[in-house]
């Protein structure tokens, strides 16, 4: 294949690969919404000042953060039925939420750890330090959206998918090798800006952090 | 007038009594050689195992082994077509000896007449797909759309086992049409049945890539009256033997059938020898054949002993089917992914933190081009998603290593490489965040060798997790054919239908490997922080 004819392949298929990426970008944020709002329901209870309600909060988290994410895939996808009958009407249980589902239970684990510090800062009233947690989750996103290509092992149709859809379309040797450079470096520039983004971001309010601290230091 | 009916009823059961108690004393066997004609039952709508030729006298794989029985016996053979309907009708009314058509052995008719161990051939499910197609394993179905014709018994299990997306037809002539018009990538369907349709010139080029699953093993039936008579130790001595010599073998590759995984098996195992040179399969002293030699599916706790009998009592009491406890071979398979997986961890954890360590003394070594080439490469590294680059080296660049150099790399190699990798720009980060918070402290500190323990101690908490994680995402080597824990498992729950024991036994044996490595690091923590203090 001469190069022309592999920028040619990849451009046709563009459009199709960018659809795929767009299931990664929504299990995503379906991961992350679920995910945090079950862990700040965590790092409530472990603010909540009961000691049976932090303990149990601490168990629950701790038991997310030792489930590893892709064989919790598996687990949802053998288990979970593909279809349910609520009141004789069939429902189709679809796989992609099946794996924001599973890694949801990353994101749990995460937000209760890293919400909880935040709270507390910010009930001692150091606001950017609170505010760090805004940063984190966002690179927290970026740790998902490149855990999503894992979907594909349980038949979702995003970009690692389409990738092995289009390999067994165009055939070829070298195909792969291509195709699956050109899906890495969709990640790439979805995760990249945001990534500098954030680190700016982080570096602000950690200045600002460390200035609240010198002056309460020098009061 | 009531007693002489009492009287009437009486003779009545008594001459049944007298009859009954002769039919039962009249063995066949003795029938058989007395008539001089072996009549036995087979298929002839299943080709090539029971088919017509063209003078319509009856052939095929099944009536060859009916010949051979006859030969043995010393008789005459005749043979009479059956159905699967009325097969095990005509032997109970007498009308035939044996059934010998594609009869699967199941609980259910064991009760109903007399089937015959050992199995002599079985059926399984497959897919047949078009040609190039790129099927290695059943895993590469996962989701994807399959043909499959209505009414079978495989349909569902196997959707369920592999997470297929079946399309259900009607009939076979739909499926193949819907086969060829590209609506789904394969079919699935009966093995033995695939045998038939791929002698179709117009399917010849079409291939069956994958091997079979769901075995069913098929049995020679006689009347269930002949329960422990002659014949059936005649019948079962003979299939033995057919097993020994590799008769069945010869007569399979007769007729142009895919040698099967079941008979090349029953061979191995009848056989095989022990150590003092006796043949693992003879009959104990209760008359019947060692348990090892037996259909597993159809034994009961009361057959067996030991681990066996335990697994065997929980499956029955409970319905928990907990193979991997009883079963020798899924216990072996479970096991060695096991070991596979801890081999992936420590490998995984030691080249994370190769590549960490090396990446930031070679960033921190005073060359400018070296630093922000690493800045650069940990940032790529870090975004790429790690199965991606395990498919991008396994299939894209290891296929043109072998094609251009010839090397070939195993795929745990390539997998333990590229979450290394992952890991390791991670650490990079970490470690090279940490160095310029110990360059604000200490002026003039540089990192080297030396004091790249501080380093790492500063950058522990974050270095921990990222290990703990290369740790958990060890399980993707499974997408290359590793065989680790996943991939054990979803065999496994291929094979045994079981997949909500499997999966809950997979989920705590990570859970509970993940849990020791957190505590090994927690461990190795406090001995750090002991010494400081000292």
């Amino acid at each position: 294949m001469t190069s022309a004819e592999i920028v040619g392949m990849l451009l046709a298929w563009t459009p199709f690969l960018a659809g795929g990426f767009a299931w990664n970008i929504l299990i995503s944020l379906v991961a992350m919404a679920i995910g945090t709002v079950l862990g700040a329901v965590l790092a409530r209870l472990r603010l909540s000042g009961r000691k049976s309600l932090a303990r149990a909060s601490l168990v629950v988290t701790e038991l997310t953060r030792n489930i590893p994410t892709f064989v919790f895939l598996f687990y949802l996808a053998f288990l979970i039925p593909a279809e349910f009958e609520i009141s004789g009407q069939i429902h189709v249980f679809p796989a992609w939420l099946k794996a924001a589902l599973a890694l949801s239970v990353a994101v749990v684990g995460f937000v209760s750890d890293n919400l909880f510090v935040a709270w507390q800062h910010w009930r001692n009233h150091s606001h950017a330090a609170a505010l760090l947690f805004v940063p984190s989750w966002t690179m927290y996103l970026l740790i998902i959206v490149m855990a999503s290509s894992t979907a594909s092992v349980i038949g979702v149709g995003e970009i690692v998918s389409r990738c092995n859809i289009i390999i067994a379309a165009v055939g070829g040797d070298e195909t792969m090798l291509w195709v699956y450079a050109y899906a890495i470096g969709y990640f790439f520039i979805f995760c990249f800006p945001l990534n500098w983004a954030m680190g700016h971001v982080k570096k602000r309010l950690l200045a600002r952090v460390s200035t609240a601290s010198s002056q309460k230091s020098g009061e | 007038m009531g007693g002489g009916l009492i009287f009437r009823i009486a003779c009545v059961l008594a001459v049944l009594a007298i009859l009954g108690g002769r039919e039962a004393l009249a063995d066949r066997l003795d029938l058989i050689q007395k008539r001089g004609v072996l009549i036995v039952g087979v298929k002839s709508d299943y080709p090539p195992f029971g088919m017509l030729d063209a003078n319509g006298r009856l052939i095929g794989f099944e009536p060859d082994l009916a010949a051979e029985l006859a030969h043995r016996l010393g008789v005459r053979l005749q043979l009479v077509a059956v159905s699967s309907t009325n097969r095990l009708q005509k032997l109970e009314e007498g009308a035939i000896d044996v059934v010998i058509a594609t009869l699967g052995d199941t609980p259910q008719r064991r009760r109903i007449a007399t089937l015959i161990e050992p199995n002599y051939y079985a059926s399984g499910v497959t897919v047949v797909a078009p040609p190039g197609n790129r099927l290695s394993s059943w895993a590469d179905l996962r989701g994807k759309k399959v043909c499959a014709t209505q009414g079978t018994y495989f349909n569902r299990p196997m959707a369920q086992r592999f997470l297929l997306d079946l399309q259900v037809f009607n009939g076979t002539r739909d499926t193949k049409l819907a086969l060829r018009d590209g609506r789904c990538v394969a079919w699935l369907y009966d093995d033995t049945g695939i045998a038939g349709i791929l002698n179709d010139p117009e399917w010849a080029n079409h291939g069956t890539p994958l091997p079979s699953m769901m075995i069913s093993p098929w049995a020679m039936a006689i009347a269930a009256s002949e329960h422990g008579s002659r014949l059936e130790r005649i019948l079962s001595d003979t299939i033995a033997d057919w097993h020994r010599s590799g008769w069945l073998l010869e007569t399979e590759q007769r007729w142009d059938i895919k040698p099967s995984r079941f008979l090349a098996d029953a061979h191995e195992l009848w056989t095989r020898v022990r150590s003092d040179g006796d043949p693992v399969c003879t009959r104990l002293a209760s008359g019947e054949w060692p348990t090892e030699c037996r259909n597993k599916l159809l034994l009961t706790s009361t057959n067996v002993v030991g681990l066996y009998y335990i697994g065997l009592l929980i499956k029955e009491q409970t319905g928990l089917n907990l193979t991997i406890l009883y079963d020798a071979y899924d216990r072996d398979l479970f096991l060695s992914g096991l070991w596979m997986t801890l081999h992936l961890m420590i490998a995984s954890i030691a080249g994370s933190l190769f590549v960490g360590c090396l990446g930031a003394l070679a960033a921190e070594s005073g060359i400018s081009f070296l630093h922000g080439f690493v800045r650069l490469s940990a940032a790529v590294g870090r975004m790429t998603p790690p199965l991606l680059l395990i498919y991008l080296v396994f299939f894209g660049i290891g296929h043109i290593v072998v094609t251009r150099i010839g090397w070939t790399f195993d795929g745990s190699v390539i997998a333990t490489f590229c979450l290394s990798t992952y890991t390791g720009c991670a650490i990079v980060v970490a470690l090279l965040e940490a160095s310029t918070v110990l360059k604000h402290q200490e002026p003039g500190f540089a990192l080297g060798w030396r004091n790249l323990p501080q380093v790492l101690r500063l950058a522990y908490a974050s270095v921990v997790t990222s290990l703990v994680n290369v740790v958990k995402a060890t399980s993707m080597a499974s997408v290359i054919a590793v065989p680790e824990l996943v991939s054990a498992s979803t065999a496994i729950v291929a094979e045994q239908g079981n997949p909500a024991v499997m999966m809950n036994v997979l989920m705590i044996t990570y859970f509970l490997l993940v849990m020791g490595v957190v505590r090994i690091f927690n461990y190795i923590e406090c001995r750090m922080f002991q010494h400081d203090v000292r």
